[in-house]
């Protein structure tokens, strides 16, 4: 195999190791907290952000930063709606700015990129790309480390929590933020609608097979790790989509492990179908 | 220069495209999927399926691939991908190890990658993923037209004949059976239906956008009216209207239908929020 | 083996609460909870008792420093803890027994610190007085549900609580870890520390020290015998009570509501 060789396919390849790595390790917590609608809306809806920086030239790690902050506010803003319930206020929130983005970025005259923005340029990652993803994995690896107590005692027991001498909602801003963080580093390798896949796909495998949070984290962080690793590699070998291949890889090791993991004991209470998929 | 200055501009603005075949398909398609997406839209946000019905959307990405490249009817390749994230996903959720959140979020990415590798590196179809994703206005045929005509039938009989079952199960699904309501065999007909109103919005909106005929106008259509009645007539209201002028939109600037109606449709429910919150600080 | 605590150990913590003229609300809303006065010191355990809505998490939450008093204050002296209904608690979380004796020691412990050997050695020492010493690496969601309450009142005890707020500590419990978790509590009570125990039972809540009859107001606090008279149980459960042996025995009709 000769591609280890290329200059392109090893940044590509340090990228979604490190991000594998990153994105697996926070998706543990915010799997425990129930956030995966906050993470796919918050990657979903910060498009407009990053067509308006290819728009006008700038780079776009700066377009994902204002796209996850404007979406944060307006996902905030919705959140706390309560005449139509936060799910469909967020869900009208992320549709509305994905339909901007596309709007924007499907104008005649304006260049075709958002293939690249939606599914992601994994083979484009530049050494400033990589720089950037490791500034941000490693401040995001250094905050869960630094968080680790809090966070367990604000998913475990939240009432209890301040008597223990956490916050839980300041805990549950300061994840929300490095999922911020996290997006913002992901976009550019595996865009905007597949980030979800590395962030979800490592932890709800790893959450079947480790007995400890920290067990999981690590577990998580070793799978997204692999993912990358694996999907760029066979992308390589069989000419697919990178990102799309990584997302994959991502997903199937779920799926392994929900099919080589002991089966779960059923829960207890049995709820109609649709409310069990309305959550 | 001179439709500035010409009185007429606004009107035409409006008519002109009107008179043009592909334009007089479009619009009656939508106005027929206004009718199912905002019947059915009113049971999605009285029940909470927001973003199961976004996912049964983009679930149908990769079916929509494989039905351009194998020759299958779009249609019916997008109602098996759809019935068949569905079924996987309350397989899952039931076996009760994954959440209902993340194994949505799992699946729908999942899909999409799917749909990404087999129309860029498998089928190369390439140009029409845009299409597919964000939907057409010059497109829709007759089949799109019987399909709208079919789906707005069905979820007016289903609304008529279900009605009273999904609104005993959403107020209380746990004291429905007990009313004599047989709330398993409600819900099941009432995914059914979704995925086969998604199917039917998929060629005007696109996949990304079934939200915004299916969810949109009946979340807007919530802030304003409180009765059941009044929030199935003006969800569909609303979507018409909606889609009326996100198709003039789309047409003026070139752009497919989905993201113009998004756009006009967040414009609008924006606004209404925003008029609701003032009028209910001015009541207090 | 002591037949029981000696008695100097009573009065030994200056543990107290103080609440007077407290009046709460949340978010400056109107007051939900009104002119609470009581004094418990240390070596008490006093029921709080009411209907649901009544009062009792208002109280807790603004001993615990959580809601702003709109009136009166409520002073505590001594670290208070917490304990929550085992049943609001993450059971899919994956913590052990031990983990969670351990939360007790995090309000002290610096988030660049590991815990220390000490609080270690103090949460496996909580784990054994609790009863539960062969249970220390049991996941928590796997124990049963008064193993759970005894976890946590031993999560409390590593936090050194003087002040202890235990919610409904014998809802969906069996019998004997009922007894259990009594014999624990009479202990934590004899050593000088304050216990608020909250509960919708009136028997349950003529077997500690004090009674505290909250139903958006303070009906009344005192001794159990003198306290809980008819009068008093009307006036705190409205039209909910049943009486029983001619009002020598009273049950509280409770309508369980479910909170998300």
């Amino acid at each position: 195999m000769d591609i280890l060789s290329s200059g392109l396919l090893q940044r590509a390849l340090l990228e979604v190791v490190i991000l594998g790595a990153t994105c697996g390790a926070l998706g543990v917590w915010l799997l425990h907290l129930r956030h995966t609608y906050a993470a796919e809306s918050l990657a979903h809806a910060m498009l407009p952000g990053l067509v308006i920086a290819t728009l006008v030239g700038a780079p776009l790690l700066l377009g994902a930063f204002g796209g996850v902050l404007g979406a944060a506010a307006l996902i905030a803003l919705a959140a706390r709606d309560t005449r139509v319930g936060p799910e469909v206020a967020v869900g009208v929130t992320v549709t509305t700015a994905f339909g901007l983005g596309a709007l924007l970025a499907l104008a005649p005259g304006v260049p075709a990129r958002l293939g690249e923005l939606l599914f992601g340029d994994l083979l484009g990652t530049s050494t400033s790309d990589l720089v950037a993803a490791c500034v941000l994995g490693g401040g995001v690896a250094l905050a869960l480390w630094a968080g680790h107590r809090s966070l367990a005692a604000a998913v475990f027991d939240p009432a209890a929590a301040p008597s223990l001498g956490v916050r839980p909602a300041r805990v549950e801003l300061a994840l929300l933020a490095l999922l911020g963080l996290a997006v913002v580093a992901a976009v550019q390798g595996l865009g905007n609608l597949l980030v979800l896949a590395l962030i979800v796909g490592p932890a709800a495998a790893a959450i079947r097979v480790g007995r400890s949070v920290g067990a999981q984290i690590a577990v998580a962080a070793g799978l997204g790790a692999v993912a990358g690793l694996l999907g760029l590699v066979a992308s390589a070998e069989l000419e697919t989509a990178a990102g799309a291949t990584v997302a994959l890889a991502a997903i199937a090791l779920w799926v392994l492990a929900a099919l080589l993991a002991p089966r779960a004991p059923r829960a207890a209470t049995r709820r109609s179908l649709v409310e069990t998929l309305g959550g | 220069m001179r439709i500035v200055f010409d009185k007429l501009a606004g009107v035409r603005w409006l008519t002109d495209p009107l008179a043009i075949p592909f334009m007089q398909r479009a619009l009656l398609t939508t106005l027929l999927l206004a009718v199912a997406a905002g019947l059915l839209g009113t049971w999605i946000v009285l029940r909470r399926l927001a973003f199961f019905v976004h996912a049964t959307g983009s679930a149908t990405f990769p079916g929509l691939v494989v039905a351009g490249a194998w020759g299958i009817a779009p249609p019916l390749a997008a109602l098996g991908a759809g019935l068949g994230f569905a079924g996987l996903l309350s397989r899952i959720t039931r076996r009760g190890a994954t959440g209902a959140d993340a194994a949505t979020g799992l699946l729908l990415t999942a899909a999409l990658a799917l749909g990404v590798v087999l129309a860029s590196d498998v089928y190369r179809s390439g140009a029409g993923v845009d299409r597919l994703l964000f939907g057409t206005l010059l497109g829709l045929g007759d089949g799109d037209i019987a399909l709208a005509a079919a789906a707005a039938v069905a979820a007016l009989a289903a609304t008529l004949a279900l009605g009273r079952t999904w609104l005993a199960t959403g107020f209380d699904p746990g004291g429905a059976p007990a009313l004599g309501i047989r709330t398993a065999r409600g819900d099941r007909l009432l995914l059914v239906l979704l995925a086969l109103s998604v199917v039917a919005v998929l060629p005007a909106v696109g996949a990304l956008l079934v939200s915004t005929l299916l969810v949109v106008p009946a979340a807007t259509a919530r802030l304003l009216t409180g009765s059941l009645r009044g929030l199935l007539a003006a969800a569909v209201a609303i979507a018409a209207a909606e889609s009326v002028g996100g198709l003039l939109l789309a047409y003026h600037l070139d752009l497919p239908p989905g993201p113009a109606i998004a756009v006009i449709g967040g414009g609008v429910f924006g606004l209404v929020a925003l008029a609701a919150s003032i009028g209910a600080r001015a009541a207090a | 083996m002591m037949s029981g605590p000696p008695a100097a150990a009573s009065g030994a913590r200056a543990s107290g609460v103080e609440v007077r003229g407290l009046s709460a609300s949340y978010g400056g809303g109107a007051a939900v909870l009104r002119d609470v006065t009581f004094t418990a010191t240390g070596g008490q355990s006093v029921a709080v008792l009411g209907p649901n809505g009544g009062g009792k998490t208002t109280l807790f939450r603004a001993l615990l420093g959580e809601l702003p008093t709109a009136a009166g204050s409520a002073t505590v002296h001594d670290t208070i803890a917490y304990v929550p209904q085992t049943e609001r608690s993450r059971l899919d979380f994956p913590v052990s027994a031990l983990d969670v004796a351990l939360m007790g020691a995090y309000a002290r412990t610096r988030w660049y610190r590991r815990i220390g050997a000490r609080d270690r050695a103090l949460a496996r020492a909580a784990l054994e007085r609790v009863g539960l010493a062969d249970r220390t690496d049991e996941r928590f969601g796997a124990l049963s549900g008064g193993q759970r309450q005894r976890v946590l009142i031993g999560r409390a005890l590593v936090q050194d609580a003087g002040v202890l707020l235990l919610d409904e500590p014998f809802a969906g419990v069996d019998r004997t870890s009922e007894e259990a978790i009594m014999r624990i509590l009479d202990e934590l009570r004899d050593e000088g520390r304050v216990l608020l125990i909250a509960t919708h039972d009136v028997e349950q809540a003529r077997r500690w020290d004090r009674v505290l009859c909250l139903a958006g107001a303070q009906i009344a606090y005192g001794p159990p015998a003198q306290t809980l008279t008819n009068a008093v149980l009307e006036a705190t459960y409205g039209e909910e009570i049943v009486m029983l042996d001619c009002g020598h025995r009273a049950v509280a009709i409770q309508h369980h509501s479910h909170t998300h």
